[in-house]
């Protein structure tokens, strides 16, 4: 055990010398000072030059439709001020009506039971399988790369086939429950299920990002670790706990973050599954925002942009809870 | 030791399985006739079945294949070319304002895809570069690019400062820095985005449809279309045609897999 | 880098150069993945959107609309969308000024597009009417202005599996009232079959399917929580709560619900004249959709509307009218709905297809009595009418509401719509 906390304080000390290995490199070369503000400006120079194309880049692509979208929100557009370009001012009127709108307590407790359980299943079911994955057996390789097909297949194609498979009275699901003595699930049809048919699809598509990611930061963990703490007798189960978890904590965080605002987003697959339906009991606000505009037959745009507005509101405030959570932590 | 692997092989294989059951199905649906569709309970093999789904699609969807992969090479091409030295710069070089960028790119992926989608649409209008597969290419990349930056400067700040501080020692600029030292330890993030983009451009339809649908280079996500009509869709020939579109993805799948596992710890950290 | 590795990278970079040359082999041998024809016309290009994309370049659709256009002295560049995306696409084109010439779109859509000032009127682009009927014209007609011209019309009606009936000992001519037909539906589900499958989706074709019923028990779209629209909605959550109709029904479309039938196990199918080629196949027949209490109920009109969209150069659209005139001339016409399984819009363009097939007359009798969903003076009312209404149907269905309370809070939420 103490050789374990031995070498788990050795590697963090290692990994803060690199981490302020560039700022502290400068200094301790003894250089006089001249030449190391020199060094530091056309750092400084350089560093821009590689980032600017990304910069260009957000302001081009990013910037834009996002000031589309706040604009769309601020105004009244009906279908013909949408075309013809000029509609009055509405300040934040849109967002009250939809925050006082029925349908707004609904959309906003499923997005949240649909990001958590989504998140959740996807990340704990990728570790497990990284880990699993991890052990180099044969034919890991392969089998790692097959986990990934469900990627490789256009949402339309993965979403009619879960809707295809948990159909009411021909879908293979309720022939197997059956064959198990289970009544049939009404998985798309019913207020009850169509969230969690939803959700098992969602967390289906999303493992293989999950795995591919965690199995990635695995391999960056240096097996000298985990040798010197099974030869002090520690157990796998304990190994894995103790020293691999806390270790993938960095990467588990962006993983997590990442998982939550795509998961957000998620919109093709509950549409094509059970277009928010029915009623409201799969409408989240990606689908609400899609149903308001285009899922209707007389849009309504400047309502759908306030709800995309909202959306990406709640992801902006929870990537600042993650940046507050990894600064207090990097802080310890 | 070896009975041990077995047993992991056998278990893997039975993950695998239970993991891939719904390609299957989608395999079994593609073979399956329309008049059999809803038959419950379904028929767990096509009994009875039928390649007529096969037979219209490899008439028609190979053109789409190849522009799918066109697409998608281009995709990964544009994001590495944008992402990579973005990554290295916050990684290692310390632009002032980096953490401010960083906070960005974690924004420019929250913004929904319908609004990205018509925002380009305008753009496009503009340049005229709808219907054209740069203009494609250019969408697809944005749904990578920010991805791509975090991972490339998660990796590269793993690289030991001393083999820079060699380089430079040694007289290299930071290009070459960059060029030489950084890419190649690089090279399991270089293979997860590029994974990443490719994978992302494969699938993505939202693009294709408001962005690209009437161009010389259709995707193969909106092939699919020409079996889906307004009142009449043939549902063995839409799975068919995502069966045919997975198999040169799979294949690329495992050559990039098998590189990644040979040689893994020559970029890692080691004391 | 090892020498192993560096043996590896070379290795991969030669596959990736062999599948480059190989997708650009692949990308450059085709004419082009979408469904545009390159006729030879040398007056210019008209771009033609039509929600066929199941049509691609080489489909005899693809080279009427060429034909039409060489015949007008243009060139016509056609795409084909997703019917649901083309509405998207329209407003986006329209919002951007690059609108296509010719606008072919489903006939809920004309009032929306023509509300938004994106479609011109008949007086603006010299198209004539004159010859077609006039419940057809109806869906493009708004405030008095005609904004399309339709292509075809269809509608819906009682498909029926005669073995099952025959088996069951009912006789489809006693199918005459809502007591008799749920009757027929009692005694099919006695000997194990299914009764009857039709679209409960939350979508446009799940009003579709309801109105034959919402107008067969004599409602009306202004009031959607009258009792008659109740007794409607209750007829079709009894069925499915009575086993008489699969669960399936509230998310399926026309097409799935088409699919269930053709299975073999269930008696009847609501479903449309597209399908008539595949029920013929099977050997199913049709009865009309019977009122409440009797007669025939009234159906709704479906079909896309030949449209001409705003243009910055007005002069374009006398050739783009040439063209949809080319389009649908008589015998044009009349090809292009018997391969839609359509019914011509005109009274000569349906004694065509009579001629040629008389099974058509029980459509055509069908068609006759049929009425636009934007009609009765709705025009732009209806979209947000029959989203709550769609709405109301699958939320009874599924139990989350009953009939009545479901229907009321239809109602409140469409007043409140239509006001704002």
């Amino acid at each position: 055990m103490k050789a374990i906390t031995q070498e788990r304080s050795r590697i963090r000390k290692t990994a803060t010398r690199h981490r302020d290995g560039a700022a502290l490199a400068a200094p301790s070369r003894g250089a006089p000072g001249s030449r190391a503000r020199r060094t530091l400006r056309s750092t400084q120079w350089a560093a821009w030059a590689f980032i600017a194309p990304v910069v260009a880049y957000l302001v081009l692509f990013y910037a834009y439709p996002l000031y589309r979208n706040i604009d769309l929100s601020i105004r009244s557009y009906t279908v013909a001020s949408f075309i013809s370009g000029d509609a009055p001012f509405a300040g934040f009127a849109n967002y009250s009506a939809i925050i006082s709108n029925p349908t707004f307590a609904p959309a906003l407790i499923n997005t949240a039971i649909f990001v958590f359980a989504s998140i959740a299943l996807q990340f704990a079911i990728g570790l497990a399988l990284a880990v699993f994955f991890h052990r180099n057996f044969r034919l890991a390789g392969i089998l790692r790369a097959l986990f990934l097909v469900p990627w490789l297949l256009p949402l339309l194609v993965s979403a009619s086939t879960w809707s295809w498979m948990l159909n009411s009275d021909s879908g293979i699901v309720n022939a197997f429950l059956g064959a198990l003595g289970i009544g049939p699930v009404d998985w798309l049809t019913s207020p009850t299920w169509s969230l969690a048919a939803t959700t098992i699809a969602n967390v289906w598509i999303g493992i293989p990002f999950n795995l591919v990611i965690m199995y990635s930061g695995l391999q960056s963990i240096s097996g000298d670790v985990l040798e010197a703490a099974s030869i002090d007798g520690a157990g796998g189960w304990q190994r894995f706990w103790r020293i691999t978890f806390p270790l993938l904590r960095p990467v588990s965080a962006i993983t997590l973050l990442l998982g939550f605002v795509y998961t957000l987003k998620v919109f093709d697959i509950i549409w094509i599954m059970t277009r928010g339906g029915p009623a409201t009991s799969s409408t989240t606000l990606a689908i609400w925002s899609y149903q308001l505009s285009f899922g209707s037959l007389l849009p309504d745009f400047s309502s759908a942009a306030a709800v995309g507005n909202v959306l990406i509101i709640i992801a902006v405030l929870f990537a600042l809870i993650y940046i507050r959570a990894r600064h207090r932590l990097e802080g310890t | 030791m070896k009975r041990r692997s077995a047993w992991l092989t056998a278990i893997g294989v039975l993950f695998t399985v239970v993991m891939l059951f719904p390609v299957y199905w989608m395999i079994n649906v593609s073979l399956t006739q329309t008049s059999n569709m809803r038959k419950s309970p379904p028929n767990l093999v096509p009994v009875d079945g039928t390649l007529a789904g096969y037979s219209v699609v490899l008439h028609q969807q190979l053109p789409y294949l190849g522009a799918s992969l066109l697409i998608g090479i281009g995709t990964v091409l544009v994001t590495l070319v944008l992402a990579a030295p973005a990554g290295y710069s916050l990684a290692k070089l310390r632009p002032r304002g980096g953490g401010a960028v960083t906070f960005l790119l974690l924004i420019a992926q929250m913004i929904p895809a319908i609004v990205m989608a018509m925002g380009f649409y305008a753009i496009y209008i503009k340049l005229g570069l709808l219907d054209s597969a740069w203009g494609l290419i250019m969408a697809d990349s944005t749904i990578a690019v920010p991805f791509g930056v975090l991972i490339f400067s998660a990796f590269m700040s793993r690289i030991p400062d001393e083999l820079l501080q060699a380089a430079r020692i040694d007289g290299a600029g930071t290009l070459r820095t960059f060029g030489s030292v950084v890419l190649p330890l690089s090279r399991n993030a270089i293979i997860t985005v590029s994974l990443f983009s490719f994978l992302w451009a494969w699938s993505d339809f939202l693009f294709a449809n408001t962005l690209d649908n009437g161009g010389s280079l259709e995707p193969i996500t909106l092939g699919i279309y020409a079996y889906i009509g307004n009142n009449n869709q043939q549902w063995n020939a839409i799975m068919a045609t995502a069966v045919v579109a997975s198999i040169p993805a799979a294949v690329l799948l495992v050559l990039a897999q098998r590189y990644v596992a040979a040689g893994v710890t020559a970029g890692a950290v080691k004391d | 880098m090892t020498v192993h590795a560096s043996r590896k990278a070379r290795a991969v970079g030669a596959a990736l150069l062999a599948i480059g040359t190989v997708t650009a082999a692949l990308a450059g041998c085709s004419s082009g993945g979408s469904a545009s024809s390159s006729a030879s016309g040398g007056g210019g290009t008209y771009t033609f959107w039509d929600p066929y994309p199941q049509y691609t370049a080489s489909s005899a659709w693809a080279n009427l609309v060429a034909s039409c256009g060489t015949k007008a002295g243009v060139t016509i560049k056609r795409t084909g969308y997703d019917t649901t995306a083309l509405t998207t696409q329209a407003l986006l084109a329209a919002q951007q000024g690059k609108s296509p010439d010719i606008l072919l779109i489903d006939n809920p859509v004309v009032s929306t597009l023509a509300k938004a000032g994106a479609l011109t009127t008949t007086a603006q682009n010299g198209l004539s009417t004159g010859s077609i009927a006039a419940n057809i014209l109806d869906a493009g007609v708004i405030n008095g202005s005609t904004y399309g011209v339709p292509i075809g019309a269809n509608t819906l009606a009682l498909y029926y599996n005669p073995k099952i009936l025959a088996a069951a000992h009912v006789s489809p001519s006693s199918i005459t009232s809502w007591a008799t037909l749920t009757a027929a539906l009692a005694k099919v589900k006695a000997i194990g079959k299914k009764g009857i499958t039709f679209a409960g989706i939350n979508t446009e074709e799940g009003s579709f399917q309801f109105l034959p019923w919402f107008w067969g028990a004599g409602a009306n779209l202004t009031n959607l929580d009258s009792p008659q629209a109740t007794a409607a909605l209750t007829l079709w959550t009894n069925w499915i709560k009575d086993g008489y109709a699969p669960n399936s029904v509230i998310q399926d479309t026309q097409t799935t619900a088409w699919q269930e039938f053709q299975v073999g196990n269930v008696a009847f199918a609501e479903n449309g004249t597209w399908q008539k080629a595949s029920a013929a196949q099977m050997g199913a027949q049709l009865i009309q959709i019977p009122g409440e209490n009797g007669g025939v109920a009234p159906v709704p009109t479906g079909g896309e509307f030949f449209t001409i969209p705003v243009q910055r150069d007005t002069a374009r659209y006398a050739t783009s009218a040439k063209i949809v005139s080319c389009l649908s001339a008589t015998s044009n016409i009349v090809t292009t709905d018997n391969t839609l399984n359509y019914i011509a819009p005109t009274q000569a363009g349906q004694q065509a297809q009579l001629a040629a097939d008389p099974t058509l007359s029980s459509w055509i009798a069908a068609v006759h009595v049929a009425k636009a969903r934007t009609g009765d003076n709705l025009a732009t009312k209806y979209p947000v009418i029959s989203q709550q209404m769609w709405t109301a149907v699958q939320k009874a269905e599924s139990g989350a509401a009953t009939p009545a309370a479901a229907l009321a809070t239809a109602q409140a939420a469409a007043t409140a719509g239509l006001s704002s």
